[in-house]
């Protein structure tokens, strides 16, 4: 407790730096990612930020020690090499995309860790604060190590706020954009600047291994929440933020605790959330609706055996009676009888259960429903009388009012279904 | 049966198109007019939406040239709107349908430069002209094909150009509204538009378009409806493989560079 609000009053001002700077790498990578999450391009962002290890060691040894200018450029020129061999293998070699940026990842961090262990078997002794790249630790950035960072970060948001409308349309219609004069290239190669920038700022705190998930996850958990790209990225931020202030807090709290696997864990955390709770197509969302879609199926069900026996010159069935008609589904069909009655729909006295006016009225349309579809399949798709009372079962519970005035105009008014039962309806319509 | 006109809209000059060793279009050399709804025929892998890629500049020709009202396309790019195929873009993209029509204002924005009040007005316009100013606020990927397609439609509108090439604009769209399109394109003929279809279906092409071009990898004619639409052109163009042609084809893509390119 004591630590968490010595934390989070930023008493600590290389605090207040550090939260500073992790919310502007939030923000930038967040949107980079987005966009490329969109372009279907997740990977190409896991391969950059794999291939900057070269480079960062590169930096190190040029340098002989943790200079961050030197191990920035070293990580953007390995970062660009990569990006360019990739785009070069696909132009120039029938090789599918992943497989081709599969091998450069592959590749370029399998000669990051070799001249990694070259350097710590050489003895020299600042190379500790290399191993925080890998994983990342953002509590260990030096103060004037977050100027460089903070000031990378603020220039790649001020890029993409100006290039909104160009990175939108290379996403979703390059082709229109080279169609009205865009220089679609140019504009995918600042995209991919960025996006390499994003990668190289954000190793230190995140780490090679997982700064693929800081850019794609937050924008695949926000797509669960909106439809909008502006809210998107607005949200993707949020979600960035938040993990990334969460990660850093665990590892200031938690010593020798590296802070990349921590805002994973924090993301992952919120996607799996977005996934289960989103009110658009999550899991609990789904399953609402299809429980409630099932309860209406077996009311409907229960109205039409009502009706039925109606049409029999039955008015009243016991409840044993019902059940025998539907053995699977005896609780479901005494749950529906109670709502039914609370309805109004359904009355149930000590003779049985028979249907009200109103009920009679709703179970006539779900026969009537059920039989024009039947005589649909007949006569518009040419569908054997035997065969369409299937569909019918599943279609009685579907059809919409704007449906079945359009059933009922095509097949001009039906008297029959095709098993000659009669369709009924209201007598005024009749 | 190739009919060539004085001060074309569009002329397409001797074109040879090939995918990398791959020629899909022999020696095409045509010339429109002005003002008239013009539909582009012929089987599958004709070399059809090859041809209107060509003209709007996002293939390379392996030989050939296209001038547009007698210019090259980058000094006119402005007044020519380009309706891609459907298919080509990914409907989940989180977008309105607004968003997507004020695209088409981006080519006279220019870069960096935000639609504003007009741009919006002018998307509207167009979102009415083909009957979707309900949906403007939908998601749309919601949208029917039809509607996907109107959409598409309302974007070139909204570009505000003399020529529109558009490919495949009634893939996957009910008879109802590919004929209230095809009046919307015909009341823009008549306006002195050139509008240029690449389209499927013979029979609404008899009824629609004045000008025929008639594509089966090489020109097989192109001009006024009644002249073209002939029992004999139809087959040639749509009946019979060709044969030889095909096998030029192969033998070119076998070897190991393209002979076509100069």
């Amino acid at each position: 407790m004591e630590d968490f609000l010595y934390f989070f009053t930023f008493q600590d001002p290389s605090i207040t730096w550090v939260v500073l700077g992790i919310t502007l790498l939030g923000i930038g990578s967040a949107y980079v990612g987005t966009f490329s999450f969109l372009d279907k391009k997740a990977l190409l962002g896991d391969a950059i930020s794999h291939a900057v290890l070269p480079g960062i060691c590169l930096g190190f040894v040029l340098a002989g020690e943790k200079d961050p200018r030197f191990i920035v450029t070293g990580a953007f020129l390995s970062g660009a090499l990569a990006t360019f061999c990739s785009s070069w293998l696909k132009q120039n070699t029938k090789l599918s995309e992943d497989g081709i940026i599969a091998s450069i990842l592959s590749v370029f961090f399998g000669i990051g860790i070799v001249v990694l262990t070259a350097i710590q078997k050489s003895g020299n002794p600042e190379v500790a604060g290399l191993n925080s790249f890998i994983f990342g630790n953002a509590i260990g950035i030096a103060e004037a190590d977050l100027f460089l960072y903070g000031g990378l970060s603020l220039a790649i948001l001020l890029v993409l706020s100006l290039f909104l409308k160009e990175f939108r349309l290379m996403v979703f219609d390059p082709g229109f954009g080279k169609a009205i004069g865009f220089p679609m290239k140019g504009i995918r190669f600042v995209f991919n600047v960025l996006l390499i920038l994003v990668v190289v700022i954000g190793i230190q705190a995140i780490g090679v291994v997982l700064m693929a998930a800081l850019l794609i996850t937050p924008g695949a958990a926000a797509r669960f929440w909106t439809d909008r790209l502006q809210s998107l990225l607005l949200l993707a931020a949020l979600f960035s933020i938040l993990s990334g202030i969460l990660g850093t807090y665990v590892s200031f709290v938690l010593p020798q605790m590296p802070t990349g696997p921590w805002v994973v864990v924090f993301l992952s955390l919120i996607a799996l959330l977005s996934f289960i709770f989103s009110p658009k197509s999550g899991l609990i969302r789904r399953f609402l609706a299809r429980r409630s879609y099932l309860n209406k199926t077996h009311r409907d069900h229960l109205m039409k055996a009502l009706f039925k026996a109606k049409e029999a010159k039955r008015e009243v069935l016991t409840l044993d009676e019902i059940h025998a008609l539907y053995p699977f589904h005896k609780k479901e069909i005494s749950h529906s009888l109670q709502i039914l009655v609370q309805q109004g729909l359904v009355l149930q006295d000590a003779q049985g259960i028979r249907l009200s006016a109103s009920g009679t009225s709703d179970a006539m349309r779900i026969v009537r429903l059920h039989r024009l579809w039947e005589l649909y399949l007949n006569e518009s798709m040419n569908i054997a009388p035997d065969h369409v009372h299937e569909s019918a079962e599943q279609m009685e519970h579907l059809l919409t009012p704007e449906l079945e005035a359009l059933l009922e105009q095509r097949l001009n008014y039906p008297t029959l279904d095709p098993h000659q039962e009669t369709i009924p309806r209201e007598s005024h319509d009749a | 049966m190739i009919t060539q006109v004085p001060h074309p809209v569009l002329e397409v000059h001797d074109l040879t198109v090939s995918y990398d060793q791959h020629p899909v279009l022999w020696n095409v050399d045509l010339s429109l007019p002005a003002g008239q709804l013009i539909g582009i025929l012929g089987p599958n892998g004709a070399g059809k939406s090859t041809l209107i890629k060509s003209i709007m500049g996002l293939i390379q020709p392996t030989s050939g040239y296209i001038k547009i009202f007698d210019k090259a396309l980058p000094e006119v790019r402005s007044r020519i709107s380009y309706v891609p195929q459907r298919e080509s873009v990914d409907w989940n993209f989180p977008a309105s349908v607004l968003d997507v029509v004020v695209m088409g204002t981006y080519g006279k924005l220019g870069l960096f430069r935000r639609p504003g009040k007009k741009e919006v007005q002018i998307a509207q316009e167009a979102l009415e002209q083909v009957g979707m100013t309900a949906f403007a606020n939908r998601q749309i990927s919601e949208l029917s094909g039809g509607q996907q397609q109107r959409v598409f439609i309302a974007r070139a509108l909204a570009q505000q150009a003399d020529l529109y090439l558009m490919d495949e604009p009634f893939a996957g769209v009910d008879m109802a509204t590919e004929t209230a399109i095809f009046q919307l394109l015909q009341d823009m003929a008549r306006a002195g538009k050139t509008v240029l279809v690449v389209h499927h279906d013979i029979h609404s092409a008899m009824n629609f378009f004045e000008w025929v071009i008639m594509l089966n990898l090489h020109l097989v004619a192109s001009g006024p409806k009644d002249q073209v639409m002939t029992e004999e052109l139809l087959r040639k163009t749509y009946g019979g493989k060709l044969n030889l042609l095909t096998q030029v084809t192969d033998l070119i893509r076998q070897q190991d560079f393209n002979p076509l390119k100069s």
